[in-house]
């Protein structure tokens, strides 16, 4: 009898499910250029604006060991403008920049040296790089592609390196559509990498500020790099500070042009558009951008984990915990079991880490997320916590491995399932109603899991997921061995100071 | 174009003009060529309605998706935080939700929230508070009972006061770990000083006397359907709703409301350069002074818009940005904010940057530079076009959606703006001039008088802050719990009954000649303790040497652990080695030998230790006299004495862990006779109000032969 009413409703909310995502499926155009880059819009009339957003596939897995920290510096230098833009003279300014390049290649491998180094050469190159600096500055013309898109009335102007992609991101009022087009196929076509030993500083400062000075950020990078020994998802997107040390245009422009490739993108537009127009708009400023042999996918593949980790990162701050086991990604039917135990976890007030761990004082926050750090390759559960004093990390570490032992033993409820599902299927319409969610979500999907459509297969393969399914996927992956544990521990000892050396350079 | 239509708010969007460029160019650009067609938008307008209760609504269809809104505006604030309460405010805002209701508790509100894909949230602001709804059109009916409950009948459920102050002392105890939050933190203080609610930040001890009362006050007094303004969209029908919302807020009536005085700071700059070491390899550098408050009649808000964009709120295209990341690589964040919404007293005015730290001083000086040239020197007419055009130009991304529309109208008549504001604003934007922008810099903006607070190392600094002013160095320490709670006044009758029920109980307890004569106690025990994965097996045996010797080996599933304390310094023994006790926990093991019984009954009768009679109390429902005793580290110590046995059967005081106190109680029964004294031989832990620990001693050995080696570290 309890079965019956069990399927009933489910089958009456997959009704009003499908509506949902019908919508979205309904809403989508697609259009595939023969050069093969790939165009996903939604036209909507609430406003006279766009959301234009354009991913490559190309994040920092895509680097080698000398060229580490190079997508993220490459999204930076894709600011600075092309052979018209952000210059007075390009072909007076080139020949600097060749200079530029060659002292400064000079300089970073006499660096690179460290105490065998050379002060005086070091002194003299930085001088020759400072003059050279000078003299491009007469052509340059800073921050005028950004200036551009500005004075246009631009929200959200950015971009973002992650490990899997780069996305370039910008809002116009709708009628200034075109201006995206020329000044985004202008960039792919004659950009020029300039000011980028200044821009490097300003990376490193970025470092300094989100990984150094910051005790999660500290944490999350030793945690990283201790859960994937062999695969480049253990690696800083940003890049250690070594890396950044060593990066130069050459390896800058090498990246771009290997990756940035019109068959290794999608772009995606929503807002108030017309279709037809804006297809003709892509068509004559990328259209004539070749397609070209992709490079390979990452091959390496990481070993299975075969006994617990656990790394402690000491710093002046209270105590945090991060804990994470590796399991596969997209589209593997565990990654949506996954997907399905996270909501379960640590979805709102009434999921078990906030009613059975925050609300009862061990951590002020735990948290879970499926599919840490990308989606390309086989990734991690991740969870973290932060300890409420006096509890330790230890408390919250226990009371979390509690959890996930319930998940393995319990059947999770009817309930639960039924309000995991009522809020995927909100998730639907919720997310239609930004122009630039939309389009985020849009070439995440399209671009990592190869079709935009996955989403909709990912709504119907979570109402698939049965109670047994849960617990399956929880003995297989939650287990001891399969995990790496990180802690924030507090430093002791925090007046010593003085003699720790600037540490990139 | 740009101009004003009688009908509504009309926003055009071509651009101004096509453009003079700062930079002389041989050649055109090609987006120069470019010619867009102008879009004429007439963003719809909310309608505004009021229900027969005062209720002010603003109401906005729109049936794009089957959604629907709530926002809600309180006129309150942190503003109205009492001065010995500071985060009253935001600790009510929290439990309002998580608290429940009168007729619904907390994890069923949660639940039927939840399973509808619906929130209910509210939030509290300096000068205002929020509560929003958002669910499903096809559950607008039950989605407003809920609103409508959660803002007229919140229960403030003690427990999840408790919860949300614990949380709030655990955020007291991590405020000094990112060093942004530590330099807003000290720089607000700094301008506005102690005595001002914007200067303001929680301590243990305020947040810790918070009690439901108050929050319970605090809602009734502001949360009334006169002091309310709800903007309302979505996937709805005004003329069904009306009814709706009459019908769920029935009988919630208006009440007149007295405003608390803000306090007016005295605006006058008090210029100070300051450091706060923490040993990080980049420094974090606030560097400003008062803002501005803008009243409806503010006089020069357009030319700051203007100001503001192009000194560091500009984004990418500011000065501060140019200059210090993109010239010269100093920062990946840097700018500056003016904030322009309060209304109580001028907000602050300061740049930000987050440089290496041997670029400490040079950052500094780009920064205070940057702000003199614009005082200085009038705006190039290109830069201050540019700046003119982004923001007539992206006026209308502040009506993408409806939601922002009706809270963006709600937000004027909040505030008493014109109502024409929005419409006037890009006619506004467009008329100010290169000499406006520098009056504004002039006016406002004053390099002479700086509150600098940096957070770094300054051992690696470029050059002394000297050159900025003489400078303040900031001790931070670890917040710590309210000092010890001071024993109260007692009269002369307390203190001699005290001496008469200490004197009792050393007789019931073998009297005081054998108490003397004992001076170490070796107990062993079984204990089952609780731990967050259930209950836990332990065995212990613990020594005491009195007056302060102490060790206590455990033996646990886990493995075995030994905690030793000499008297002056401790350690942990595990089966991975030796760990030091940090010192600042040295009183804790002094006052755990002081408060055992068969040395505290003989040590307060022989030695001058005030105590005094508090009363009595139930304990296992027999009633027992309260002895009020300071121990060794000042924390007192309440020794429950029952008054039929005359044992002590129950010890109650404060301990500080890690920087937070917790009451410990221990509960003491089944006495038996050891060698002529009395020992209990069931003793129960319990902290905070939950059972800890629940011990069966198996033996205990007076005056027993004890090796030194028991309190010595091991090789």
């Amino acid at each position: 009898m309890k079965q019956i009413r069990y399927l009933l409703i489910l089958f009456l909310v997959t009704l009003h499910g499908i509506a949902s995502a019908q919508d979205l499926a309904d809403r989508v155009v697609e259009h595939t250029f023969p050069n093969g880059l790939k165009l996903l819009m939604i036209a909507r009339d609430t406003s006279p604006t766009v959301a234009p957003y354009l991913l490559f596939k190309a994040g920092s897995v895509d680097e080698a060991d000398d060229t580490r920290g190079i997508a993220h510096m490459l999204e930076h230098m894709l600011f600075k403008g092309t052979e018209t833009i952000g210059t007075k003279d390009y072909k007076k300014e080139e020949v600097i920049l060749a200079e530029i390049d060659r002292i400064g290649d000079a300089l970073d491998m006499e660096r690179a040296k460290g105490s065998r180094a050379d002060a005086d050469r070091i002194t003299e190159l930085e001088k020759a790089l400072k003059a050279q600096q000078e003299l491009a500055k007469e052509w340059i013309v800073t921050g005028e592609y950004t200036e551009i898109y500005t004075q246009h009335g631009s929200t959200g102007f950015n971009a973002g390196t992650s490990v899997d992609y780069t996305i370039y991101t910008v809002e116009l009022p709708s009628n200034k559509l075109e201006l995206w087009a020329m000044l985004e196929s202008d960039r792919l076509k004659n950009a020029v990498l300039r000011e980028f030993y200044v821009e490097r500083d300003a990376v490193k400062e970025e470092r300094r500020m989100r990984v150094d000075t910051q005790p999660g950020g500290k944490l999350y990078e030793q945690f990283i790099a201790a859960a994937f020994t062999t695969h480049p998802y253990g690696m800083p997107i940003i890049g250690w500070p070594s890396d950044i040390a060593m990066l130069n245009r050459r390896k800058a422009e090498e990246f771009f042009k290997v990756h940035y490739a019109p068959n290794n993108s999608v772009m995606v537009i929503v807002g108030n558009i017309d279709i037809e127009g804006t297809i003709a708009l892509v068509e004559k400023y990328f259209g004539d951008i070749p397609s070209q042999p992709l490079p390979s996918e990452v091959t390496t593949v990481e070993p299975q984990q075969e006994g617990e980790r656990r790394i402690e990162v000491e710093f002046d701050a209270e105590p945090q915990l991060m804990i994470g086991y590796h399991k596969p990604t997209i589209p593997h039917f565990d990654d949506y079991v996954l997907d399905m135990i996270s909501a379960i976890l640590s979805d709102g007030r009434t999921s078990r880490f906030y009613k059975n761990i925050v609300e009862e004082g061990i951590a002020v926050s735990a948290n879970s997320v499926n599919g840490y750090p990308g989606a390309r390759y086989n990734n991690l559960f991740f969870i973290s916590g932060t300890p409420r004093s006096p509890h330790t990390t230890v408390d919250v570490e226990e009371a979390i491995y509690a959890e996930l032992e319930k998940l393995k033993t319990e059947p999770v409820a009817e309930k639960e399932f039924k309000r995991i599902l009522k809020q995927v299927d909100a998730s639907f319409i919720r997310n239609l109603s930004s122009n630039a969610g939309m389009a985020q979500q849009l070439a995440f999907y399209e671009g990592i899991a190869g079709d935009w459509r996955y989403v909709l297969g990912w709504r119907e393969n979570m109402y698939k997921i049965t109670p047994e399914d849960i617990m399956k996927v929880a003995k297989t992956y939650f287990t001891k061995s399969n995990r790496t544990v990180g802690t924030l521990v507090k430093k002791e000892d925090t007046t010593s100071a003085g003699d720790e050396a600037e540490d990139y350079e | 174009m740009n101009r004003r239509i009688s009908t509504g708010l009309v926003i055009t969007t071509l651009m101004v003009c096509l453009m003079v460029w700062g930079i002389p160019s041989t050649f055109s650009k090609p987006h120069e060529e470019l010619a867009f067609e102008p879009i004429t938008f007439k963003p719809p307008v909310p309608e505004k309605r009021v229900l027969s209760n005062g209720l002010t609504l603003y109401l906005l269809e729109d049936h794009e998706l089957p959604l629907f809104n709530i926002n809600g505006l309180i006129k309150t604030g942190d503003i109205y935080d009492p001065a010995d309460k500071v985060g009253l405010a935001a600790i009510f805002s929290s439990v309002m939700r998580t608290g429940g209701t009168v007729s619904r508790e907390p994890d069923a509100l949660n639940e039927e929230l939840e399973s509808m894909a619906a929130a209910v949230e509210v939030g509290m602001s300096a000068e205002y508070g929020t509560i929003n709804l958002s669910t499903l059109a096809e559950d607008i009916e039950k989605g407003l009972e809920i609103f409508a409950d959660v803002l007229k009948n919140p229960a403030f459920r003690e427990d999840k006061l408790e919860l949300r102050k614990q949380q709030a002392v655990e955020g007291i105890r991590r405020r000094n770990d990112a060093p942004i939050q530590l330099a807003w933190r000290n720089f607000s203080a700094l301008l506005y000083g102690t005595d001002h609610p914007f200067g303001w930040y929680s301590e243990i001890e305020g947040i810790e006397s918070i009690t439901v009362d108050d929050l319970k006050a605090f809602h009734a007094k502001y949360y009334h359907p006169n002091n309310i303004m709800l903007a309302i969209t979505g996937d709805f029908n005004t003329e069904t709703l009306i009814p709706q919302l009459e019908k769920v807020f029935e009988g919630w009536v208006s009440t007149e409301i007295t405003f608390p005085d803000v306090p007016t700071v005295d605006p006058t700059p008090k210029p100070s350069v300051n450091y706060i070491f923490k040993d990080l390899n980049q420094t974090t550098m606030l560097i400003g002074h008062f803002g501005i408050k803008r009243t409806p009649d503010f006089p020069d808000y357009f030319a700051l818009r203007v100001m503001n964009d192009i000194l560091g709120e500009g984004g990418f295209t500011s000065r501060l940005m140019r200059e210090v990341r993109e010239k010269h690589g100093l920062a990946y964040m840097v700018g500056s904010i003016m904030p322009t919404s309060y209304y109580t007293n001028p907000g602050e005015w300061f740049a930000y940057s987050q440089t290496r730290t041997d670029k400490t001083a040079e950052a500094i000086s780009l920064i205070i530079d940057v702000v003199k040239g614009l005082r200085d020197a009038p705006v190039p007419e290109a830069e201050l076009q540019r700046t003119k055009d982004s923001l007539i130009n992206s006026f209308v991304f502040g009506f993408e959606s409806s939601a922002q529309i009706a809270f963006q109208q709600m937000m004027l008549a909040y505030r008493g703006f014109a109502p024409d504001f929005l419409e006037t604003f890009t006619d506004n934007i467009a008329e100010v001039t290169a000499e406006d922008v520098q009056a504004v810099a002039q006016k406002y903006l004053h390099p002479d008088a700086l509150t600098i607070v940096t957070v770094g190392n300054k051992d690696n600094f470029d050059r002394p802050l000297d050159e900025f002013g003489e400078v303040n160095e900031i001790e931070i320490a670890q917040p710590a719990p309210p000092p010890t709670e001071p024993m109260p006044e007692a009269s002369e009758a307390d203190m001699a009954k005290a001496k008469e029920i200490l004197a009792a109980a050393v007789e019931a307890h073998g009297g005081l000649e054998k108490l003397q004569a004992v001076k170490n106690m070796v107990v062993e025990a079984r204990a089952s303790a609780n731990s967050p994965q259930g209950p836990m097996q332990v065995e212990g045996k613990s020594y005491y040497v009195f007056p302060d010797k102490f060790r206590q080996d455990l033996k646990m599933a886990q493995g075995e652990m030994a905690t030793v304390f000499d008297g002056a310094s401790g350690f942990v023994i595990t089966p991975i080695g030796v760990q030091p006790i940090p010192p600042q926990m040295a009183a804790t093991f002094k006052d755990a030998v002081f408060r055992e019984t068969l040395w505290l009954l003989p040590n307060l009768s022989q030695n001058d230790i005030p105590i005094q009679y508090a009363g009595t109390e139930d304990v296992a429902g027999k009633p027992a006299s309260i002895l009020l005793v300071p121990q060794p580290s000042g924390e007192m110590l309440k020794l429950f004495v029952s008054e039929d046995t005359h044992y002590v059967v129950k010890l109650s005081y404060r301990e500080t862990a890690q920087g937070v106190a917790v009451i410990r109680e221990t509960l003491m029964e089944d006495y038996r006779d050891v060698d002529g004294v009395k020992v209990p031989h069931h003793v129960v832990q319990n902290v905070e109000g939950q059972l800890f620990s629940e011990s069966r001693i198996t033996s205990v050995t007076l005056n027993a032969e004890l090796d030194d080696t028991l309190f010595q570290e091991p090789e």
